[in-house]
């Protein structure tokens, strides 16, 4: 960056292995979190849910899917039916145990999602690359298959949907239809405004917490035997890890992750799915091509990749309108695909490791600027 | 540090013993290779290969291309699984053994090709060796996921234990500078010798060095050497290698193993190998000596 280490001496290896090693950048980042922690009470023009809270959502699952592709190299194409098993863990879990904290539930509901996680890890011991991508694939069809055809899973209803329950935290509603009767269309807005809100904060504390023990995961010992496993497994194998335990370990982790970016999915953004739609082939696809294109092995990409396709539609549809230009909605969706897979072509041939390496990359020139050396 | 270096270094003299001369160096048995066969299919790599290597020695295990040595290395260290025979380490005969097993017995091993995690930075990959020094069972590894996670009391505290081992090792094979870079970044000669730190991390009773000095120019060759014989030394680690340079085996080599086709011709100090007709058909060759 503009600014250098310089004159910030470690004289110990905690702080050495810091985070944020450099002065600058942990002030950059704690401002960073401030402006979003008051970012809601500003935003008035109604993109808190359908854009930022989806976007909170997306980096937690693409957190989740580069812990298990991009740290332990094990490709997954199960993300989105692993989320599926945390929004129906999340579902039995709030109306099998109505008292139960709605933090706790999402909490929880990672589990289910992570002991599904560790069973379809199994046959990575055997198989590798593609090979196990396709065994993840089974993972998505089995599960979604299941979202459909187990009526337990959505207590037996008709209509084979499951729909968040009213639950409270700290006395604000936080998930769960609103009720509106006897009230104007003034009152309801305030209402559902801070309800909004709320989800808003609780997905931020959930990902800014989960992402820091990511960090904290990665940059110790387990995440030192991840990047073993991925780099050269015989090598790990041979100075002492144990492949199966770490490969799992990466499962488990991951889809716990995954499952709870889909009780958050679940709670606070859509309020009420249909399993074999909300977790469709379609959303691996897309967690897979979020971290291919944020990159691989690295935390702050999966935020980028995240943060880049959750944003790209809506920028094609607005950007043309702030130029005055009209652009019709199928030409977007058009569009959008195009760029999609031009840039996933252009990432995997010239930049495999993503956007958070082209960042590095900057900052590393940023450093010498203006020199070239 | 200071303090906890010097306290290693009386410790590693108490284990060299009184070094008095060659001889009285080595201690008991270390490895017992008794009678091994290998065979791939049709393909006989090793048959009825017996050695020893004694504590604190250096043996070097040479022979023409395809004469089974780096086959013989992946016997002892338990990756490949001999059709008969058995190899007595550290007193306990066995005749598998799984590869983390091994490496947690106390074999470190570095490879012919570099075989380095390259995304990884010369740092994390040498505290990638601290692995078989750490606690090793399910419960504690499930553990160590929630302490690691909040980066707090023991996860981080070994992890700082092992950052100060890991100083050690690099200060010791003067790898100061690149501890921040990707090693797959680094030239080849730099790549070898982070492996060799990544083996010594481990803290190994038994070093396979499978070619440390293949593809070196002459200085890099005289470090390499340098680094063998300091670990032997300082850490009274023994060490097998295998090595085609016969400046260098003749040199820094206590015992010699020779192997041509899977059989072993020869076994001796590196003078009576040299002398050996049968060596000098095979290997040597006439006029080298």
């Amino acid at each position: 960056m503009l600014y250098r280490e310089s004159g910030q001496f470690k004289t110990s290896y905690a702080a050495d292995q810091a985070i944020f090693p450099i002065l600058q950048d942990k002030v950059i980042v704690w401002g960073f979190i401030v402006l979003v922690f008051l970012f809601p009470f500003f935003e008035t023009t109604g993109d808190l849910k359908s854009l930022w809270i989806l976007l909170m959502v997306n980096a937690m699952a693409a957190l989740g899917l580069n812990i298990l592709t991009g740290y332990c190299g094990q490709v997954s194409l199960g993300t989105a039916g692993f989320m599926g098993c945390g929004a129906f863990a999340a579902f039995k879990l709030a109306s099998e145990f109505p008292e139960l904290n709605i933090i706790i539930v999402v909490l929880l509901s990672g589990l289910a999602s992570a002991a599904i996680g560790i069973l379809f890890g199994l046959p990575s011991l055997r198989i590798k690359g593609l090979y196990l991508a396709v065994a993840t694939l089974a993972a998505q069809f089995f599960l979604t298959w299941s979202f459909i055809k187990i009526p337990w899973l959505y207590n037996h209803n008709t209509s084979g949907t499951i729909t968040a329950p009213p639950r409270t935290l700290f006395g604000q509603q936080v998930t769960g239809p609103i009720p509106g009767r006897g009230l104007s269309a003034a009152e309801l807005d305030v209402i559902k405004r801070d309800v909004v809100i709320s989800q808003y904060m609780i997905c931020l504390v959930l990902l800014i917490v989960f992402a820091l023990i990511a960090k904290n995961l990665v940059r110790g010992r387990l995440g030192r035997s991840w990047m073993a496993i991925r780099d050269m497994d015989i090598a790990a194998e041979l100075i002492g890890i144990r492949p199966l335990r770490t490969k799992l370990l990466a499962f488990a982790v991951s889809s716990y992750y995954c499952g709870v970016a889909g009780s958050m999915l679940f709670l606070f953004y859509l309020g009420s799915l249909e399993g074999g739609e909300a977790f469709s082939i379609n959303d691996s696809f897309l967690y897979l091509f979020m971290v291919i294109i944020g990159g691989l092995g690295s935390i702050a990409g999966s935020f980028m990749g995240a943060a880049f396709i959750t944003l790209l539609p809506i920028l094609l549809i607005r950007v043309p309108g702030w130029l005055g230009l009209t652009i019709h909605v199928e030409t977007v969706t058009h569009l959008q695909f195009m760029i999609l897979g031009a840039l996933i072509l252009f990432f995997l041939i010239a930049e495999p490791n993503g956007l958070a390496r082209l960042w590095q990359i900057a900052k590393e020139k940023l450093r010498l600027w203006p020199f070239p050396h | 540090m200071d303090e906890a270096a010097a306290t290693a270094e009386d410790h590693t003299d108490d284990k060299a013993g009184p070094a008095t001369g060659e001889d009285k160096r080595l201690g008991d048995i270390l490895l017992k290779v008794d009678n091994i066969s290998l065979s791939f299919g049709g393909v006989q790599a090793i048959s009825e290969v017996s050695f020893d290597i004694r504590e604190h020695e250096i043996l070097a295990i040479i022979g023409p291309n395809g004469a089974g040595k780096t086959s013989m290395l992946n016997v002892i260290n338990g990756f490949y699984h001999p059709q008969l025979g058995t190899i007595t380490y550290k007193g306990k005969t066995r005749r598998q053994m799984k590869p983390h097993a091994a490496a947690r017995q106390g074999i470190a091993r570095t490879f012919q090709n570099v075989a380095l995690f390259r995304g990884m930075t010369t740092l994390d990959n040498i505290m990638t060796g601290r692995v078989p020094r750490l606690p090793d069972n399910l419960f504690s590894d499930i553990a160590n996921i929630f302490l690691q996670a909040v980066w707090l009391g023991p996860a981080k505290k070994s992890e700082m234990e092992q950052r100060a081992f890991v100083e050690r090792i690099i200060d010791f094979l003067e790898i100061q500078a690149i501890r921040r870079v990707p090693v797959g970044r680094l030239p080849y000669g730099l790549q070898k010798r982070v492996e060799l730190g990544r083996a010594l991390a481990m803290e190994p009773d038994l070093l396979l060095l499978d070619e440390p000095m293949a593809g070196m120019n002459l200085e890099e060759k005289e470090d390499m050497s340098r680094f063998i014989l300091d670990v032997n030394d300082e850490f009274g680690t023994t060490i097998a290698l295998i090595e085609h340079d016969m400046g260098v085996v003749m040199d820094i080599s206590d015992r010699v193993v020779v192997l041509n086709y899977g059989r072993k011709i020869a076994d001796g100090t590196p003078e009576q190998v040299q002398s050996n007709p049968e060596v000098v058909d095979a290997y040597l060759g006439v006029g080298h000596g």
